[in-house]
């Protein structure tokens, strides 16, 4: 209990509201999951309204913070960094591991690191914030480091234009200016992050050219307007969306040399070879994570993980070992089939996501989308998603699922898709069933948020074994 | 026969699912024999207004919009003489209000508009979000137009009113400023609205209304005979008014 012996610092009757509300959050985690709930944002909800500067007064028995925000990747840069820090760098790792990202699910898992903390080793947060938060976040705990993955388009209902998310995150990092930054240099909206701040360290990752490389970039183009001067970038290559090798013909600025980079990229038949290139050194790492966007999730963590005093040869046994966590691609099996669950939660998420499979992948696609607050109310993004890899290969039988499947089906009519290739079952059980009734054994399933946990229990329920040992529930979503 | 599409400042002007639209007018108009063209046309580029039968402009985020305000205003009346011939035009969100006369940002400052809709835009202090249906009286199907709108430019007539044709009426949703109960704006055969969704993804009555508009000027009156498939469409407009027309109706 050495966190909260620290704590004593506080005034007394500050320190017995803070312990008040510590034990109310704690002991109501622990009816919801007597009730069989999964309240994992529950416990700090509740704290977090009877002693508001909670996070504040937790942080204080940490000794070091490293936060990770952006729109994709958060989750698995996360684990794979609190992985990496806990096995290689002995470090007592904080971590709110079930991407409950929001002030309530931070506080959360600080909590239950209070009871956990055992004093011997040094105690380090690894935490992924959502962008909206981080600003609150910020303010209450002192960041050590700070990781931006990308900045793509998201919930546009939810976070309204990228230039605004940029701008909040631009805000949200002026209240932490001791926090060393660890920038992706491929995305222009994130690299300008470094430029204006000059007083602190700032490090880039960044892909090299691969073979893989796209010389135009579609249609849908973020992230094209040079920040510096307002001039439109030129981009000799694109990896996906708009990440990639940019210089703005105006004013000079461009894509800041990285400090870590993936070379010598290869696609294996499941994942990727590359080199991982840091200062002063190379390493050999396999993965068999799928998507370009694993690739850089990697990077990213190995980068923060050189950052907190790791060398990365100790890291890449980890990484060829690491898994996805649940939801990420974590996959079930019932009678005989195989079934994957991917979460998918805007366009760039999904054309990656079905790049990366159509190949390897055959037989079933189960697309469940909601539109509730946490999927995001807008569904028009199904329409900027690159269905191509779908079109390309026709024959895929097709599921439509969830609150929005029929929008679902009207747009995959217009992509030039099949529909007698196409249900349409909107009710996620049912979907289930009609998927075990289809011929082949490989199915996988695109989610968004709300249907993610749904169709995870469901399958449990139906008597799917999770090849996910770690079996703590999904976080719950209003 | 042959449609003539123009998409202006597709890579700035495409938010929420803008370029939705076009496939659908292109397949609608391809699955009954009529060959589409479509043409980028962007900044700095030259507007040929004899050239197209239809345009279209999407919506953008404050920063592109702005950018291509002042391009706009260069194009404006190549613009206005093409729909002076007869050409239709749909502009959805950021598109509609810079066609208006004039965008007054949250700090006053204020931005000519090309002034083909007898619309201004003043920033309002909420987003406008969320489902929304409208009623619209040309449509040959008696149906809603149905879609999704985000915004927090309020768009209002500008005086005298009497020049001002809304694209519909509300049933839920904010419309043009949360306030007159319109939604839109009509101006000879052009379209203004703040309906995405894509607009013209659950709405094939609005989506062939468009493309007979757009038909018309160089081939009279065009008949457009229904398509198999649509059930789809219809199927997902029912379960859209089912699920959000209890939950939204004030």
């Amino acid at each position: 209990m050495k966190a909260l012996k620290t704590l004593r610092q506080l005034d007394l009757m500050a320190f017995f509201r803070f312990k008040i509300a510590l034990y109310l959050g704690c002991l109501a985690g622990l009816v919801c999951r007597l009730l069989g709930r999964e309240g994992t944002s529950l416990p700090g909800w509740i704290a977090l309204r009877l002693y508001p500067n909670l996070l504040r007064d937790l942080a204080r028995s940490i000794d070091k913070v490293i936060i990770i925000t952006g729109t994709n990747g958060k989750t698995t840069t996360a684990n794979l960094l609190a992985r990496i820090l806990k096995e290689r760098a002995g470090f007592e790792v904080v971590h709110n591991k079930e991407g409950a990202n929001m002030p309530a699910g931070v506080a959360a898992a600080l909590m239950a690191s209070v009871f956990r903390a055992c004093g011997a080793s040094k105690r380090v947060a690894v935490l992924e914030v959502d962008e909206g938060s981080l600003g609150y976040i910020l303010k209450q705990i002192p960041a050590n480091l700070i990781v931006v993955t990308n900045i793509l388009r998201d919930q546009l209902d939810r976070y309204h234009e990228l230039e605004q998310t940029l701008n909040y995150i631009r805000q949200s990092l002026a209240f932490a200016p001791q926090a060393e930054l660890l920038l992706n240099a491929d995305d222009p909206l994130v690299a300008s992050l470094g430029g204006s701040l000059s007083e602190r360290f700032v490090y880039y990752f960044g892909l090299e050219r691969t073979p893989y490389i796209r010389l135009d970039g579609g249609d849908v183009q973020e992230g094209h307007i040079c920040p510096g001067c307002r001039g439109l970038l030129v981009f000799a290559y694109y990896h996906y969306s708009h990440l990639g090798h940019y210089t703005c013909p105006r004013c000079g600025w461009g894509r800041p040399f990285p400090h870590f980079r993936v070379k010598d990229l290869q696609k294996r038949e499941r994942g990727y070879n590359f080199t991982f290139v840091y200062p002063g050194g190379e390493e050999e790492i396999f993965t068999s994570l799928p998507g370009l966007y694993n690739c850089y999730n990697i990077l990213a963590a190995l980068a923060a993980g050189w950052v907190s005093g790791v060398n990365p040869k100790e890291a890449a046994e980890l990484v060829a070992a690491f898994k996805p966590g649940r939801g990420r691609a974590e996959t079930f099996r019932l009678k005989g089939k195989r079934f994957t669950l991917l979460l998918v939660k805007n366009p760039t998420g999904l054309s990656e996501a079905l790049r990366a499979v159509i190949e390897t992948r055959p037989g079933v696609y189960l697309l469940a989308i909601n539109d509730l607050a946490a999927d995001g109310r807008d569904v028009s993004w199904l329409w900027d998603v690159d269905w191509e890899p779908l079109v390309g290969y026709p024959g895929k039988r097709i599921i439509c699922s969830g609150l929005r499947a029929w929008d679902m089906a009207v747009c995959l009519r217009y992509q030039g898709i099949d529909l007698s290739l196409v249900k349409i079952v909107p009710q996620q059980a049912k979907s289930l069933k009609e998927a075990l009734k289809e011929e082949a054994d490989e199915i996988l399933i695109l989610c968004t948020y709300t249907n993610l946990s749904l169709y995870r229990r469901l399958l449990i329920r139906m008597g799917g074994q999770s090849e996910v040992k770690d079996l703590s529930p999904l976080p719950r979503t209003a | 026969m042959r449609l003539r599409i123009c998409h202006l400042y597709p890579e700035l002007l495409n938010l929420y699912g803008d370029r939705g639209n076009l496939l659908v007018l292109q397949r609608r108009a391809e699955w009954r024999g009529i060959a589409v063209e479509i043409n980028r046309i962007s900044l700095g580029d030259t507007l040929a207004p004899d050239k197209y039968d239809l345009f279209f402009l999407g919506g953008g985020s404050d920063e592109d919009q702005g950018i291509v305000a002042r391009d706009l205003l260069i194009k404006g009346p190549y613009l206005q003489e093409a729909l002076a011939r007869g050409a239709a035009l749909l502009a959805i969100c950021g598109g509609y209000q810079l066609l208006g006369r004039y965008y007054q940002t949250r700090t006053n400052e204020v931005f000519e508009g090309v002034g083909l809709f007898p619309v201004f835009t003043i920033a309002g202090d909420k987003r406008l979000k969320g489902n929304i249906a409208i009623e619209v009286e040309v449509l040959s199907t008696p149906l809603p137009v149905v879609g999704f709108e985000n915004h927090i430019g309020k768009t209002y007539p500008e005086r005298p009113r009497e020049g001002f044709r809304p694209l519909g009426r509300i049933l839920f949703g904010y419309g043009n400023n949360g306030e007159d109960g319109t939604e839109g704006c009509v101006y000879g055969r052009a379209i203004g609205t703040y309906l995405h969704g894509p607009l013209l993804a659950k709405n094939p009555h609005l989506a062939d209304y468009i493309l007979t508009l757009a038909l018309e000027a160089r081939y009279g009156k065009v008949e457009l005979r229904p398509l198999p498939g649509d059930e789809i469409e219809w199927k997902a407009h029912e379960a859209f008014l089912r699920r959000f027309s209890k939950e939204r109706r004030r």
